[in-house]
């Protein structure tokens, strides 16, 4: 079990230089700790994915700071990442990302003997470990022979190879149908809960909202609080049901523009047609 | 295996094609080298198996003269009783040497025609297939092959040193691919050379207790005008003689074998790092350390090369054995010298050829990895 704790402070990163630059991320602050499951969601461009190479120390933030267990990640030199890449994280691809000339086993083994295992023991380790996510019948088989769901399983596999404390997942669904996608996102739970180890997923998939203990919204590079919308009934506009004005009716609740709309409301008669679907959308 | 061991074994094998264009070249490549060499040394055997197999220890010629090809030795026929005085000198035979052409019919040839004294001990043929060891006058002893090429058989006549003599012998083992060696009489030699008093060399065997380099420094010493070698060394300077003749032609074949070999594996190296640019991006990514990566380049060089040496010297043996069952008058010689040469070549060739791909791999970002792109 581990107890390391990512924690993510202020942390920016512009790509470019005058003009040209872009603010991907802007002065983001995160924790994440043990056992936790948090889903960071966002339409494309937001800056999700580089918000996650920052955590994964993939990529230097340009503000900010990175600690994993109070060591200053962000500030490492350039030769001593890879050991934190190898030992501390375990990192899940849309694209899978396999080493296509080496078979199943081969693909989670290397990353052991990477990290000092010896040939032989981190052939048993990965073994087992696939076993473990059911492609015990899969091992000497080739990437390209594979399902996306065996791949990611696979992808899995390599992760949790050398015990990290962190998964971290760029759209890990994407490329897999639904039912295989919510496979895996309750793979991923399982192993944040039975092992104990943090995971965190980028993804824009609404679907997969369910597994998260935590969920961020983050757009144009910085996270907005996730608020719940409703539909005035009788001028139709978006609100924020936390600040709209609200009626009961018939044990129903109603959210409300202005007093104006809720006293319309309340003096007329319902339309058929007022039980609008409440949309839950990030405004600022 | 080591992971470096096991990534460059599998991206080299996946790719079966790519591996044998990369072998193949290499080997190509290598071979044009190493079967130069083992021509050459085999040439150089042959041109100096008379002065090997002639039966003496130590040569005896004019002063200046240190071998035997296309030289002239002449010597006043009384240096042989001198040479005899010497001691440690157990016996001496002169010889009448001459390069020259023999001809039969329509056949004529290069040869090193030798003039024996009819007591000679030493300086006749070493391997007579048919007929006579033994040349007396208006005889002659012809290589085989160069009788079976003319035509020519014992009782034949054949025109040497522009006279006619007859065939009594036929011998083994004594024809390059530039010349062959005949034997007539003495008498005869030294009558067309106008009947002076004169020897080419002297053929010394030295007494069983000394040895050939101390009576080759005292008859150079007590023998005025002459120039005294061991066999060994005569032999040497002939070798030398081949391969200073041959020195640029075999530095160009070198040079182009060099840059051949260099130019495929680097090529194919560097293609099959490319190919693989992301997933050497992934293996950043997971925590391999850049010097993994470039041993990953540099075994996959290394193997490469060593596959092609090998086959190359496959192909070099299988030349080598298919020239000998041929009749050509040649012979390939695969030598240690030029096993570490061309050995040591391979390994300036993998290192090379690594270069470029190692830079390319150095340059790989690991946040490849969230760029979409085709992957396994
Ligand atoms: N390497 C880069 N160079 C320049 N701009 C980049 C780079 N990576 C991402 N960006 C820009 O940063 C923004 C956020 O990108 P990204 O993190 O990929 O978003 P998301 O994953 O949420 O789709 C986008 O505007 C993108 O164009
Ligand atoms: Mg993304």
């Amino acid at each position: 079990m581990s107890t390391l704790t990512l924690d993510v402070r202020e942390v920016s990163k512009r790509f470019g230089d005058g003009e040209t630059a872009v603010k991907a991320v802007d002065s983001v602050s995160l924790a994440v700790e043990p056992g936790e499951v948090v889903l960071i969601m966002g339409p494309s461009g937001s800056g999700k994915t580089t918000l996650l190479s920052m955590m994964g120390a993939l990529l230097r933030p340009t503000g900010g700071t990175i600690h994993l267990d109070g060591t200053e990640i962000s500030a490492l030199t350039e030769g001593r990442l890879p050991d934190i890449r190898l030992r501390q994280f375990g990192f899940i691809f849309q694209d899978f990302n396999l080493l296509s000339a080496l078979s199943v086993l081969e693909n989670v083994a290397i990353v052991a003997e990477l990290a000092g295992a010896g040939s032989r023991v981190a052939r048993d380790k990965a073994a087992a470990l696939l076993t473990e996510l059911g492609l015990g019948e899969r091992l000497d088989f080739l990437p390209e022979k594979l399902s996306g769901g065996e791949k990611q399983r696979v992808a899995i596999a390599r992760a949790l190879i050398n015990d990290p404390a962190l998964i971290l997942a760029d759209e890990p669904t994407a490329n897999l149908d639904s039912k295989i996608g919510h496979e895996i996102m309750r793979l991923l739970r399982g192993i944040a809960k039975e092992r104990g180890r943090s995971v965190v997923i980028v993804s824009h998939d609404q679907r997969i909202r369910d597994i998260a203990d935590r969920v961020l919204w983050l757009e144009d590079g910085a996270f907005r609080d996730v608020v719940t919308m409703a539909t005035d009934p009788v001028c139709e506009m978006a609100v924020e049901r936390e600040r709209a004005v609200r009626a009961e009716r018939d044990g129903e609740t109603y959210f409300f523009c202005s007093r104006g709309c809720r006293d319309e409301f309340l003096g007329g008669t319902l339309p058929d047609d007022s039980r609008h679907p409440r949309s839950e959308i990030a405004v600022r | 295996m080591s992971a470096e061991g096991l990534l460059a074994r599998r991206s080299l094998t996946r790719n079966r094609v790519r591996f044998a264009v990369s072998v193949g070249g290499v080997a190509l490549a290598l071979s044009l080298t190493l079967a130069l060499d083992a021509i050459y040394a085999g040439v150089a055997n042959q041109l100096t198996t008379y002065v090997d197999r002639a039966g003496a220890d130590v040569w005896v010629g004019q002063a200046g003269v240190r071998n035997l090809h296309m030289v002239a030795s002449w010597l006043p026929a009384s240096v042989v009783e001198g040479v005899r005085a010497v001691p440690g000198v157990a016996d001496a035979t002169p010889i009448l040497y001459s390069t020259d052409t023999i001809s039969a019919g329509n056949e004529r040839a290069v040869a090193y025609v030798v003039g024996l004294p009819a007591d000679a001990t030493m300086g006749g043929p070493w391997d007579v297939v048919e007929g006579s060891a033994r040349v007396g006058r208006g005889e002659i002893i012809v290589d085989q092959g160069f009788a079976r090429t003319a035509g020519v058989s014992i009782g034949d006549t054949v025109t040497a040193l522009g006279r006619q003599a007859r065939i009594v012998g036929l011998s083994q083992g004594t024809a390059s691919l530039v010349n062959s060696v005949a034997f007539v009489s003495f008498d005869d030699f030294q009558a067309m050379r106008g009947g002076a008093p004169v020897v080419s060399f002297v053929l010394v065997k030295v007494a069983p207790a000394a040895s050939s380099q101390a009576v080759a420094a005292a008859i150079g010493s007590e023998v005025p005008g002459v120039t005294a070698q061991t066999r060994s060394d005569f032999s040497t300077q002939e070798r030398r003689l081949v391969m200073d003749m041959s020195a640029d032609v075999i530095s160009i074949i070198n040079a182009v074998g060099f840059v051949v070999g260099l130019a495929v594996v680097a090529l194919t190296v560097y293609v099959a790092t490319l190919a693989r640019r992301r997933e050497y991006g992934v293996l950043k990514a997971l925590g391999a350390r850049n010097g993994v990566l470039y041993r990953v380049v540099l075994a996959q060089s290394f193997l490469s090369v060593a596959a092609g040496f090998l086959v190359g010297l496959a192909f070099t043996g299988l030349l080598a054995f298919v020239v000998a069952r041929a009749g050509l008058n040649l012979e390939l010689s695969i030598s240690a010298a030029s096993l570490i040469k061309v050995g040591l070549f391979s390994a300036v060739i993998a290192g090379l050829a690594s270069i470029l791909p190692i830079r390319q791999v150095s340059s790989v970002d690991p946040a490849v990895v969230f760029r979409r792109g085709a992957a396994a």
